[in-house]
Formats: structure tokens, C-alpha cells, sequence
């Protein structure tokens, strides 16, 4: 029996002015050379436990604090960050936010200047950590011309270099693209064999099942801890509390199969050993159900659109396109393809250098500013860009006003954009008073104050958690399903699998791929080419020969062999 | 810093401090001198050493610049400059060949003042600017905000950018109305800024601190530049060069 490596014992926590606590009695064990993954939904204290264990709470971040937190069977130094800092390392989900250097080398050098490494010793140790994250080579680069993943990447190796024991990682993934993540997952995999632990935070169940061990976490305490395939296998349980269950479980569990495995190929196995297979009408049952799109009623026109920077690259590059009235259209592709960039152009934000965008069959340049914004509303990826006001009813009638409405139209658009969103009776409440998920769903709601025909969102779940993601969604489908023309931007895959109808696929500022998305998911090589992946319920299905776009369709074109 | 040029010059490879107190000691040596005759050498050095040090794609950068303050600079100061004898008078206006010196002599100066400084920036990293002050004395701390200043300024302007589309996709117009009105519209742009300016500061300060940053007594380097003879007669010859001037 080895030693816990971190021993956490009865610890609560609550933050300085808050009513309620953000930890409540967390009981922990970690073992040496366990890999553990925590998930739970938004707000229920993962972060809050990340910044304990390595001592910016209490030390940084205010509050109340009891329990006990040990290292080694040695109780942390609370008093100050860096002594604990050495030991239990810590990357944050914002890379952006946590890289100041203006080369690689000396960002990952940091550390252990702030240690006092022998400068003799620094170069080797840089240049290992960068090997170790597969980042050699970029020694010279600038941190700010990397992509997501490697940015992330370079995150923790300017921990690892300060050789921690523990690693401890508060949601590395959440803006990474499909392979971005997958790569993150492989890297803590291989640590750890080389560190003590590793502790990672994460939304989705998709790689979890890689992790020693799960630990689901709600309102403040750990609810259940233990094998990662154990706890995946049951969809409700995770469901219930804010966690998209994994798809083959929920596959499984549908057709009445018991769990052996839960790795996609294991599956597939059982399901057909138990003698479900493909039915005959499957394809037909499929196309029937789409969407079907009238090719008429053009309302976004894009030929031959060349978009330049000041320096002269060329952010969009010779994208020709139409999207027609009532589409549901993702748009995916890597950090720095071009996609916000391409979508700018539909609402006026940006204007074509050569080429040229035409919005309901008038040109984007004879459109003004104000006349186009009214026609096509745009969610920006972060609700705190825009929100200002004091109230929501005031934050969602600033829209609708600035395109002179008049006052009691404003308010009826302000009443009516509350009622679609589901905040109702909130017109009073101060906009920062609402979670992150319910920030989304007032952004969408000022835009949608101003009654657009075409609405453009970008990355519109990012940062929510599950039931977040499912409410925003389904909202935006309500608005497709009553006509309006849907333009999103988005990396998670099952999103666009599940909710779109066709997905245009870009790469180095071109379209590369324009697919119904039934078909988009098909050619492998492409996806990997641009570093996604197809979600779990589209590869289950590809192993029967079906192109089905979730759970639901598949069980509906599967039957059991009498 | 965000005009960096990764080049492999005898420039980049003097010493940090060399070349902060070098520069400091060219702005004062341009001040010394009145007569464009003597300021348009020094500028000539300068545009050399930009030559020298591979700069000159950034020049090409901050062109308009210093053409505006040459130009500026020559109608101004020629035009509003009473000295000597105006051979040219309307009302407050005048022209002599002195003030017309003066104004040439001004542009090269801030000419040579700016190109001086570019060259600076395009062959010293934010990272070795900061070592550079610390080994003239300045506490850590100290260096470290400034460098940080450095790389902060342009991420920030990038935030502003982003929430002012954010704002006119919502209708806001920025450019018209009185000034009354025109300062209640910059609500919907400050909020944000400052929410982000304070949570972006919140999240670097506990990046630093998770990375050992405050942790007390010594601290080593990985950068490391070694004082050379080059650097010793750099400075010499600039320190020479301004006692001349000064004295002359």
C-alpha cells in the first residue's frame, strides 16, 4: 500500500463576501502516480479546490479556510504561494491570460528564475520541459504566434520545469479544438509515469475515461469518487448533475446492453454481439429526416471574398459561399483560420479588400452599419464584451434603441426577447448577477431585441457547462425552427453533429470542405488535417455503416437479428 | 517588445544596459547641438546604425512618422520661430534663414530622437530591456512591471477592439452627437474594459505567483550578458562624443 502523496481532510472554504461556502468537507486521497480527472458542473467549487491545493487560497485569494490540506504527510505551508507553488504546480484553463514572455524559451525560464535554479542547469531543463510537451523547436518563437493547443501546451511546461510533484491542471482543454485536447489527455498520460500526480479538470467525458480515477464534485463537495469507467456508465447519474454523460454508455444503456467496455470499438462489439445490426430502411430513415432547405431565398452571397491585414497576409482568402434563408450553418476550423473573420464580413464589422459579400441580395458596402446590425445580429464569443447596463431589461433595450425604435416598441422587443431567452420576470436584476450560462442567454437576447433575420454567434458554449450548453442551444434551434437563418461558429463537435444542417469546413483563411452535415463527418484524413475529430455518436454510428448525427438516430436505425 | 526583429547583429548582442545608457546618451548628445549642419550627421549615423542593426523594415513601419515631424516640424518652427532677421512677415508669421534652421534643425533632432529609439526596440527584447535595467540597479519588482507594461499595452488594445465591435453590432455610433452625448455612449465601451482589465489582471497575478513570482531572496537569470570590450567602447566613444559636444 503506497503512501497518499495528497491528503486532504475535512476542508471548507468560503470566499471573502460570499453567503454561501465554495468547499464543504472535501475528503481527498491521492495516490502516488495516479492520474485523477474532476468534473461537475459550473460552480461547484473545482477551481476553488485547483487554487487550495496550491496555496493561493488562502494566501492570494481571501476567505474563510479550515481543514487540512498534507503533502507527504506534511501539512502545507499556507502562508506563502511559492513554497507550495514549487511542489504542486498549476495551469489555468486561460492560456491567453497566463503567457507574458515574447519567446518560448524564456516563458518556460521563468519558473526557475523565481526558484533560484543554477543558470547553468536553466537551458537543459527549458529544453527538456519543451520536449516533454512536444514543443522542440520552437525555442525562438513567439508565444502569442502559437495556436491554442500549443499555447496551452507551453502553459504547462512552464510549470513542469519547475519539477512539481503534483500537477494539477484547471480545465486545459475548454478551448482547445478536438486533437488540441486528445493531445493535452495523451500528455498527462505519459506523466504520469515521470510525476507523482496529476489532477485534471474537465467539461467533457469524451478522454475522462483515460484518468485513474473520476471525481464527480457538486455544490461544494465531492459526490462520488472512483474507476472513470464505472462512473461513466451511468448516464442519468452524471446528467443529473450538469455532466454530459458519455455517448456510448448512453448507447449502451438505450439498447439494453451491458457495459464491458466503454472505448467506442469495445463497444460496438458487445452491441453486436447481442445481435443488433443496421436495419434495412436505416439510410432512408435518415435522409428522410433532414432538413429540407428551399435553394431559393439566398441571404448571404460570398464571391470570390479576399480579406487582408494591414501587413498584408491574408486572413480570408478566396472564399465564395451562399447560405440560404432558414440554414443552420456551423463554421469550424483551427484558432486563426479565418472563420470570425469570414463571418465579420456578413454583418458589416469587416469589409472584403477584394471580393465582394452581398446580405439579402444587397451589396454588404451599400448596406450602413446600423441598417445591416438590425438585419443581422451578432453574439459575440464573450458575453462580457458587451454587458454594461444596470439591469437586463436596460442591457437588452440598449439594441433595439440605438436602431431607433420607438420607446414602446422597445419595450415590447425587450419583453418579448426576455420571454424566448427564459428570463422573464428578471428584468430588474443586475447582469452580473447571473451565471456565466445565463450571461449567454442575455447576450443572445439583446441581439435578438433588434429582431434579426440572420443571427451570427460565436463559439456561443464556450465556458458553460452541460445544462448551460443544452439551454443556449436549444434556444438557438427554437429561433432556426421559426425561420430565422442560424451562422455559428463553433469547436465542439457534437454541437455541430446534433444541431446544424450543414458545416463548412476552413483552413488557412479558405473553405476547404462544405458539407451537409451528415456527410462532413465522412473523410477522416480531412478532419485530422485540421485537427478535429468526429464526435462520439457519429463514429459509433459510422461503425454500422450509418451517418447518424446522435444517440437518438442511431438506436432508431438499429434493430436486433430475430 | 511587438517591434522585435529576431536578427543576429553586433547590435543585439551588446550587452542590455550598454545599450540603454548608449541611447540615453545619443538623446542627450542631439540636444546639444542647434545648427542642422551638426544635427543631420547624427542623423545620418543613426539611419547607418538602422542600417546596421537590420532595422530598417521597421523604419519603413514608422515612415509617415517621421516624415510628419520633419514636415511639422520645418513649417512650424520656420513659420512661429522669430529669431535673426525675417526677410517675410504676415502678422504673427515670419521667415528667416535662422528660423528656418531652427525648424530643420528641430526635425532632426526628433527624427533622430525617434529612429534612435526604434532601432532600441527592434534589436532589444522586453525580456533583456528589463535584465538591462536590473543591472544598472533597478529593484526586480520594478523592471518586471515595466516589462510586463510592454507586453500588456498591445494585448489590451486587441480587448478594446473587441468590445467596441461587440458594441456596434448593437447600434452604438460612436461618432455622432454633441460631446454630452458622445461621453454617455463610451458607458457601454468602459464597463467591459475595465470587468476585463480587472479580471485579466486577477488571473496574470495568480499565474505569476503559482510560477514562484514574490517568492523572497535571490533570484537567478536565464538571460546572461557578459560586459565586453565592445561594450566598454561603445560607450566610450559615445561618452567622448558628448563631452566634445558639450564642450564645444
Amino acid at each position: 500500500m503506497t503512501a497518499p502523496i495528497i491528503d486532504i481532510q475535512d476542508l471548507s472554504f468560503t470566499y471573502r463576501g460570499a453567503d454561501r461556502p465554495a468547499l464543504q468537507a472535501v475528503e481527498y486521497l491521492h495516490k502516488r502516480g495516479e492520474f485523477t480527472a474532476v468534473m461537475g458542473a459550473t460552480g461547484v467549487g473545482k477551481s476553488t479546490l485547483c487554487r487550495c491545493l496550491n496555496g493561493l487560497i488562502p494566501s492570494f485569494i481571501k476567505g474563510k479556510l479550515t481543514g487540512n490540506i498534507s503533502l507527504f504527510g506534511e501539512a502545507i505551508d499556507s502562508r506563502h504561494v511559492y513554497k507550495t507553488a514549487r511542489r504542486i504546480g498549476l495551469v489555468f484553463q486561460d492560456f491567453e491570460a497566463q503567457l507574458f514572455s515574447t519567446d518560448v524559451q524564456l516563458e518556460v525560464a521563468f519558473g526557475l528564475e523565481n526558484f533560484a535554479v543554477d543558470r547553468q542547469e536553466m537551458p537543459q531543463r527549458v529544453t527538456s520541459a519543451l520536449k516533454r510537451v512536444g514543443l522542440s523547436g520552437f525555442e525562438d518563437r513567439d508565444p502569442s504566434t502559437l495556436s491554442g493547443g500549443e499555447k496551452q501546451r507551453l502553459a504547462i511546461a512552464s510549470v513542469l520545469v519547475s519539477r512539481p510533484t503534483v500537477l494539477v491542471m484547471d480545465e486545459p482543454t475548454t478551448d482547445l479544438d478536438p486533437i488540441g485536447k486528445r493531445d493535452i489527455f495523451d500528455l498527462a498520460c505519459e506523466l504520469r509515469q515521470e510525476i507523482d500526480g496529476i489532477i485534471l479538470v474537465e467539461h467533457e467525458t469524451e478522454h475522462v475515461l483515460t484518468a485513474d480515477r473520476l471525481v464527480i464534485m457538486s455544490e461544494g463537495t465531492i459526490l462520488r469518487e472512483g474507476p472513470p469507467a464505472d462512473l461513466l456508465s451511468d448516464p442519468h447519474f452524471l446528467e443529473k448533475y450538469g455532466i454530459r454523460p458519455l455517448q456510448t454508455a448512453v448507447l449502451l444503456e438505450r439498447l439494453r446492453v451491458p457495459a464491458q467496455s466503454l472505448v467506442v470499438s469495445d463497444a460496438v462489439e458487445s452491441i453486436r454481439t447481442a445481435g443488433w445490426q443496421a436495419s434495412l430502411d436505416a439510410a432512408t430513415k435518415l435522409t428522410d429526416s433532414d432538413q429540407e432547405i428551399s435553394r431559393d431565398t439566398p441571404v448571404i452571397e460570398v464571391q470570390e471574398l479576399v480579406h487582408r491585414y494591414q501587413d498584408g497576409r491574408a486572413a480570408v482568402d478566396g472564399v465564395s459561399l451562399r447560405v440560404d434563408r432558414g440554414e443552420f450553418v456551423a463554421v469550424v476550423g483551427q484558432n486563426g483560420c479565418g472563420k470570425t473573420t469570414l463571418v465579420k464580413h456578413f454583418n458589416g464589422l469587416h469589409h472584403p479588400t477584394e471580393g465582394e459579400v452581398s446580405i439579402l441580395e444587397k451589396p454588404s458596402l451599400d448596406w450602413t452599419l446600423s441598417e445591416l446590425g438590425r438585419k443581422v445580429g451578432y453574439v459575440f464569443q464573450n458575453p462580457d464584451h458587451q454587458i454594461f447596463a444596470n439591469s437586463i431589461r436596460e442591457e437588452i433595450a440598449f439594441g433595439p434603441a440605438n436602431f431607433g425604435l420607438s420607446p414602446a416598441e422597445v419595450s415590447h422587443k425587450v419583453e418579448e426577447a426576455m420571454e424566448v431567452v427564459g428570463l422573464s420576470n428578471r428584468g430588474d436584476d443586475d447582469p452580473f448577477s447571473l451565471t456565466k450560462g445565463e450571461r449567454q442567454q442575455l447576450a443572445v437576447a439583446s441581439v435578438l431585441a433588434t429582431d434579426p433575420e440572420i443571427l451570427i454567434l460565436d463559439e456561443p458554449t464556450t465556458g458553460l457547462d452541460y445544462q448551460g450548453q443544452r439551454t443556449i442551444l436549444d434556444l438557438i434551434e427554437g429561433l432556426n425552427t421559426s425561420g430565422r437563418t442560424i451562422i455559428m461558429i463553433t469547436h465542439s463537435m457534437w454541437v455541430v453533429a446534433e444541431y446544424a444542417s450543414r458545416c463548412i469546413m476552413m483552413s488557412g483563411g479558405k473553405v476547404i470542405a462544405d458539407s451537409p452535415v451528415r456527410e462532413c463527418f465522412q473523410n477522416g484524413e480531412l478532419l485530422e488535417s485540421i485537427m478535429l475529430e468526429a464526435p462520439e455518436a457519429v463514429r459509433l454510428g459510422q461503425a454500422f455503416g450509418l451517418s447518424v448525427r446522435s444517440i437518438d438516430e442511431l438506436v432508431n436505425c438499429l434493430e436486433k437479428a430475430e | 517588445m511587438f517591434l522585435y526583429l529576431p536578427h543576429e547583429t553586433p547590435f543585439h548582442r551588446l550587452h542590455p544596459s550598454t545599450k540603454i545608457v548608449g541611447l540615453a546618451l545619443l538623446l542627450v548628445m542631439t540636444v546639444a547641438f542647434v545648427s542642422p549642419w551638426q544635427q543631420l550627421p547624427i542623423l545620418l549615423f543613426v539611419l547607418s546604425m538602422a542600417w546596421y542593426s537590420k532595422s530598417l523594415r521597421n523604419l519603413r513601419r514608422i515612415m509617415p512618422l517621421v516624415i510628419t515631424i520633419m514636415v511639422f516640424s520645418c513649417v512650424t518652427w520656420s513659420l512661429f520661430k522669430r529669431i535673426g532677421d525675417p526677410f517675410w512677415v504676415l502678422g504673427p508669421l515670419s521667415l528667416s534663414r535662422e528660423s528656418i534652421e531652427y525648424g530643420l534643425a528641430m526635425g532632426f533632432r526628433l527624427d533622430a530622437m525617434l529612429l534612435s529609439g526604434m532601432i532600441f526596440v527592434s534589436c532589444t527584447k522586453v525580456e533583456e530591456f528589463a535584465y538591462g535595467l536590473r543591472a544598472l540597479g533597478l529593484p526586480f519588482p520594478v523592471s518586471f512591471a515595466m516589462s510586463l507594461a510592454f507586453r500588456l499595452v498591445p494585448l489590451f488594445f486587441t480587448r478594446i477592439g473587441i468590445i467596441v465591435q461587440a458594441q456596434q453590432s448593437r447600434g452604438l455610433d460612436i461618432h455622432s452627437g454633441n460631446i454630452f452625448q458622445r461621453v454617455r455612449k463610451y458607458v457601454p465601451l468602459l464597463v467591459p474594459i475595465f470587468v476585463y482589465a480587472i479580471r485579466d489582471t486577477d488571473l496574470l497575478s495568480m499565474a505569476l505567483e503559482s510560477k514562484g513570482f514574490g517568492m523572497q531572496g535571490r533570484r537567478t537569470e536565464f538571460l546572461s550578458f557578459r560586459f565586453k570590450i565592445v561594450d566598454v567602447t561603445v560607450l566610450s566613444v559615445l561618452v567622448t562624443a558628448n563631452v566634445l559636444a558639450w564642450v564645444l
